[in-house]
């Protein structure tokens, strides 16, 4: 199968997980939160994947934590992939003195591991969903600043860039209009891997509930079950949609960035499989 | 029309930049309105570097440089900019000179577009009239830069350079990555386009007879000063400095193994 193949499936799977989130309400039958029947119940007719501990539809919950969850992933990644293309861009393209000195910080910053830090912060202030994600979208563009000055760096020493130099092209239209378009396959496959990234690490925080655990989302009800012992009472319907659910759309997110590669840079032509 | 006095540029490395390499040294010349210079030395004499200080496209670091009695250095940032597009520049490597993102047509009319000339119209009729000048078919204007030939690209190059009607255009060995045949066509475009529009050129080369043909006076950049300069005719044949004497009997050789060449290459054809 080419990767061009496997690119195609990777877009539908998101966009069905897309069209689960973004039809929430006409999809699951009952609310997230609401007590719709008996608690533990297997899966049946009236309830798609069962109920948990206190009878709520999981699968309703599951639909409605597709929101939380992806719009985590998502968001933190555009957040965090926006910064680090406009300042990766600046630096590449203006270089000298201030390009050193925030390198230079740059890399006393990156091995400060992300994931501690949080927990640290956390246990300071009490953040919600978007306060995690916009301090996870910030932190984490730091790599993604280094990742994109390089090839900035070079493309701003190419003729054609100083030829818009000599045409009296300002430096926002350079860098919108030649150096952002050109670097466009990067920026694309590091905001899939790092949507990939964020999502899982995502369900991660929330599954040591680090936001408000009242919030629906695959993370909280993997910890919900997991922590009652669905496993060891093998009240497999509580775990595993929203495991399985997290399981794809990384899958997908993974498939995608590898088939990205391919169309991006010529070279891995050869490696076709 | 522009005038380089004293020019100067080095790049410092080393433990607190102690170390300075002189790409340029002490350089001055001028070239009168409507005339060619040509500007001839080996690979990383600092040709390249004096053709960019003579635009401030590379800042010098001593001298300076007065365009139409205007001192570049003196400008700031938008003065500068105001006054580019008086003056342009063709780069030696075609495969490089012009975005990989953009249409050829799109290439050629951005400085219009960043000069906000004309309705998106007109910019289209003037980036045709300009294909028809360099010898491009129209068609090409839809294709990118990967899909022409080099000789394609270096007159779209052209056209790109000339679109805003400059005075002053700096040919940054325009011919040295094509081949022989396409050399000539676009040498003699140059000639035409410059007749026409009654040009200004500082025409950099490596190739002493390629200057012969573009200009009627050369200087001779040799480890980043100038050793000689004068009149083309009379370097090619007396040449007094010994590099330049180098550089002639290195250009008569190539000369004669060319000519076998071609003699080889017509009577292959002939068969
Ligand atoms: N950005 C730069 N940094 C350091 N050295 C440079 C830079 N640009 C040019 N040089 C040096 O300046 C010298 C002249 O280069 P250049 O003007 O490109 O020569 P030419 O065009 O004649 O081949 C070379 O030795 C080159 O290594
Ligand atoms: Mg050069």
């Amino acid at each position: 199968m080419t990767r061009n193949a496997f690119l195609w499936i990777s877009v539908a799977i998101l966009a069905l997980y897309f069209t689960v989130a973004l039809l929430a309400p006409f999809i699951a039958p009952y609310g997230a939160t609401e007590i719709v029947g008996a608690p533990l119940q297997p899966p049946d007719r009236g309830h798609l994947f069962g109920t948990n501990d206190v009878g709520q539809d999981i699968f309703s919950q599951l639909v409605y934590g597709s929101r939380v969850t992806l719009i985590f992933g998502f968001c933190s990644a555009l957040l965090s992939v926006s910064i680090s293309t406009c300042a990766g861009i600046v630096l590449g393209y203006y270089g000298g003195n201030i390009d050193e000195v925030v390198c230079r910080i740059l890399d006393i910053l990156m091995p400060i591991p992300i994931f501690p830090l949080l927990i640290v912060l956390t246990t300071f202030f009490n953040p919600g969903v978007v306060q995690v994600s916009i301090l996870m979208g910030v932190l984490g563009s730091i790599h993604g600043i280094r990742l994109i000055r390089a090839p900035a760096l070079s493309l701003a020493e190419t003729p054609f860039i100083e030829g818009a130099r000599s045409i009296g092209a300002t430096d926002l239209r350079i860098m919108s209009r030649h150096i952002l378009p050109n670097l466009m396959p990067v920026v694309t496959a590091k905001f899939v891997s790092s949507s990939q990234h964020y999502l899982v690490m995502g369900v991660g925080l929330s599954f040591i509930g680090l936001w408000d655990t009242m919030t629906v989302d695959w993370g909280s009800m993997i910890q919900n079950a997991y922590s009652s012992g669905a496993l060891s009472l093998g009240l497999w319907w509580w775990i595993l949609p929203p495991g399985i659910a997290v399981v794809g759309i990384s899958l997908a997110l993974a498939l995608a960035g590898y088939s990205l590669e391919e169309s991006f840079n010529p070279r891995t032509e050869v490696n076709r499989i | 029309m522009i005038e380089v006095d004293a020019v100067s540029k080095y790049y410092t490395s080393g433990f607190f930049s102690r170390i300075r390499t002189y790409a340029v040294e002490d350089v001055s010349l001028s070239i009168n309105r409507g005339e060619a210079l040509g500007l001839v030395g080996e690979s990383g004499s600092g040709k390249s570097t004096l053709g960019r200080m003579m635009l401030r496209l590379v800042e010098p670091s001593a001298g300076r440089v007065v365009f139409d009695g205007i001192d570049l250095r003196a400008l700031k940032t938008p003065a500068m900019r105001q006054l580019r597009p008086r003056m342009q520049i063709v780069f030696q490597d075609p495969d490089t000179a012009l975005d990989p993102r953009m249409t050829i047509g799109e290439s050629v009319a951005e400085p219009l577009m960043v000069w906000q000339q004309g309705s998106r119209h007109e910019r289209d009729d003037r980036v045709l009239e300009l294909f028809a000048m360099v010898g491009l078919q129209p068609e090409l204007a839809d294709r990118r830069p990967f899909e022409l030939s080099g000789g394609q690209k270096q007159r779209a190059a052209l056209a790109r350079a000339i679109v805003l009607e400059p005075e002053f255009i700096v040919l940054d060995e325009p011919t040295a990555a094509l081949d022989l045949s396409v050399q000539a066509q676009i040498l003699s475009l140059v000639q035409v386009l410059r007749k026409r529009m009654d040009l200004t050129l500082l025409f950099i080369s490596h190739d002493l007879q390629v200057v012969e043909q573009m200009s009627g006076s050369v200087a001779v950049l040799h480890k980043g000063r100038i050793v000689e300069s004068g009149r083309t005719a009379d370097i090619l044949h007396r040449p007094s400095h010994p590099y330049t004497i180098q550089l002639v009997e290195a250009a008569r050789k190539s000369e004669e193994w060319f000519g076998k060449q071609r003699g080889n290459h017509g009577s292959g054809d002939e068969v």
